[in-house]
């Protein structure tokens, strides 16, 4: 009954009209990818968007089907490393994340370590890459803000390594940098830690 | 959106801006955005708020220009439209919402102990600023954060500097009182 | 113990002091509304008026939707591109078709205002219908599989 459903589903997904602006032979090729996907799971929408991406931007049939097929892998091993549970956000913002360098045990991590939904998260760790940290650097940054840090920090951790980065802080360092001279700061001016820190009840 | 021309003073783009050269206006906005944009989200305590005060701020400082008197020191000027536009929203701030995490110690690879000690060190910070009486609050963000003399203070404000400075030294003695109050729950 | 009491909140002053990075787009933003005509004045775009007004009231606030999040939200795009004879928004929340978001212009300035639920999409600027541009002011999109560059927003929440 529900092999039924999804190859129906699938059927349905094939015949998007949207996929017509592709010539006969490419729209061909793109249809089996979905079609495939949809049969373990993953969605369709993102590789319709990237094949409608490349009909605008005229790429040739071949470079299409190539993003195609290689984003509907990259979405399954997002799928493997967030679980069942994901959304399609989160399978794509997962995909940007491992495109940028992250290991599958880190977006396993994250998942661990984070309330769902964890599109921001993701998001901003393929951003930070994208700026020039390196990839193990926005990593560790973004899962040790991630267990406590609402969305809202962490667009603004990037944005604050970003305009770091454009101040002239070498990327490489961007992160760290802002760590240690904030520690610095704090050392300074405090005494040992211990009963100085405010404690929570 | 494009690159700043750094060389240019604040002087010759207040110039070029009343010449009809509003790409200028927008590296104006570029050089002040942040520094405005600290004291507003202090002051305020919610960044949206304080990011709707600082835009409205740039748009009524654009329309006054010709109200400059000295374009050398447009950054004063401008501080003056958001300290007093900042007082406006004063009321709303009362809905105050927890301030976002800054403290880049929450990061990197620290130990779990360590970075919510953090956390609730910027949280008890925030805190025991938005216990503050308004007037106070902006008088010891203006001096000690944003370091301004007294003098400038008192221009901006309209207060006189004595009554500043007292302000200031009240605030400073809350301060500590609430912080103190805060690592002893 | 002076100097003891007092050092607590000269810690404090070292937090307020550290520098924050307001959203770049205010400058944008800015620009956009100073450039708006006046209802005053007589205009030959009488939408754009409120089109701008729309843009200077509708900012992108991520963070305002929290975990209520399954509500679309409203983003404005804006590229200043002078020169332009046309631009248009595509991305992956239009099926990147240049027909659905053309924008409307005010002294070289480009806006388009898209409603857009929880996600992360891709996106660009096709000007005059030829030239691809990024938003500078957007964090970039890597994979430019087909040879032209494109940006990328987050929109925060649950999605489906």
């Amino acid at each position: 009954m529900i092999l039924a459903v999804l190859l129906i589903a699938a059927q349905v997904a094939a015949q998007d009209p949207r996929l017509d602006r592709l010539d006969p032979d490419t729209r061909a090729q793109v249809r089996v990818v979905v079609d495939s996907a949809r049969r373990i799971g993953l969605p369709a929408e993102p590789l319709i968007q990237r094949a409608l991406e490349g009909a605008t931007k005229g790429a040739p049939g071949p470079r299409i089907v190539t993003a195609v097929r290689r984003l509907s892998a990259d979405l399954g091993t997002a799928h493997a490393a967030l679980g069942d549970g994901a959304s399609v956000p989160e399978l794509e913002a997962g995909v940007a994340a491992l495109r940028a360098g992250a290991t599958p045990e880190v977006l396993a991590k994250l998942h661990s370590v984070r309330r769902p939904p964890l599109t921001m998260a993701l998001s901003v760790l393929a951003d930070l890459v994208a700026s020039g940290v390196p990839a193990d650097s926005a990593a560790v940054a973004v899962l040790a803000l991630a267990p406590k840090a609402r969305d809202a920090d962490l667009v603004e951790f990037r944005r604050a390594v970003e305009r770091d980065i454009a101040l002239g802080a070498p990327p490489a360092a961007a992160t760290s940098v802002r760590v240690n001279a904030g520690a610095d700061v704090l050392n300074a001016a405090s005494p040992p830690p211990g009963p100085a820190l405010p404690r929570r009840p | 959106m494009g690159i700043e021309k750094v060389e240019s003073s604040d002087a010759e783009l207040v110039r070029r801006v009343r010449a009809g050269d509003i790409g200028a206006y927008g590296v104006l906005v570029s050089r002040y955005r942040d520094r405005l944009g600290r004291y507003a989200i202090h002051m305020i305590g919610d960044r949206e708020d304080a990011e709707e005060a600082l835009q409205d701020s740039f748009v009524r400082a654009y329309r006054s220009l010709a109200r400059c008197d000295d374009p050398a020191r447009f950054g004063a000027w401008l501080y003056g439209i958001l300290v007093n536009r900042c007082r406006t929203t004063g009321a709303r701030a009362a809905r105050r919402r927890r301030m976002f995490v800054r403290d880049p110690d929450a990061l990197h690879g620290a130990a779990h102990a360590d970075q919510s000690e953090r956390l609730e060190w910027t949280d008890a910070v925030d805190r025991a600023l938005a216990r503050l009486a308004p007037q106070h609050r902006e008088a010891f963000l203006l001096k000690h954060v944003e370091d301004l003399e007294y003098e400038e203070i008192a221009e901006l404000t309209g207060a006189g500097v004595s009554a500043l400075k007292m302000r200031v030294k009240r605030a400073r003695e809350q301060l500590q009182r609430y912080l103190r109050e805060a690592e002893h729950v | 113990m002076f100097e003891q009491e007092d050092d607590i909140v000269e810690r404090m002053i070292q937090q307020l002091r550290r520098p924050v990075a307001v959203d770049p787009a205010l400058d944008a933003r800015v620009l956009q509304a100073i450039t708006a005509p006046r209802p005053s004045q007589r205009s030959v775009w009488p939408w754009l008026a409120a089109a701008a007004l729309l843009g200077a009231l509708t900012i992108w606030r991520p963070w305002s939707r929290g975990s209520a999040a399954d509500r679309p939200d409203t983003l404005q795009f804006v590229l200043v591109a002078p020169q332009a004879n046309s631009v248009s928004l595509v991305g992956d929340f239009n099926d990147w078709d240049p027909k659905r978001s053309p924008m409307r212009t005010a002294n070289g300035i480009w806006a388009a205002v898209v409603q857009l639920a929880p996600g992360r999409y891709r996106y660009a600027f096709l000007v005059n219908g030829v030239e691809w541009r990024a938003d500078p002011g957007a964090p970039a999109a890597r994979d430019d599989e087909f040879g032209t560059p494109s940006s990328v927003v987050t929109v925060g929440g649950k999605g489906s």
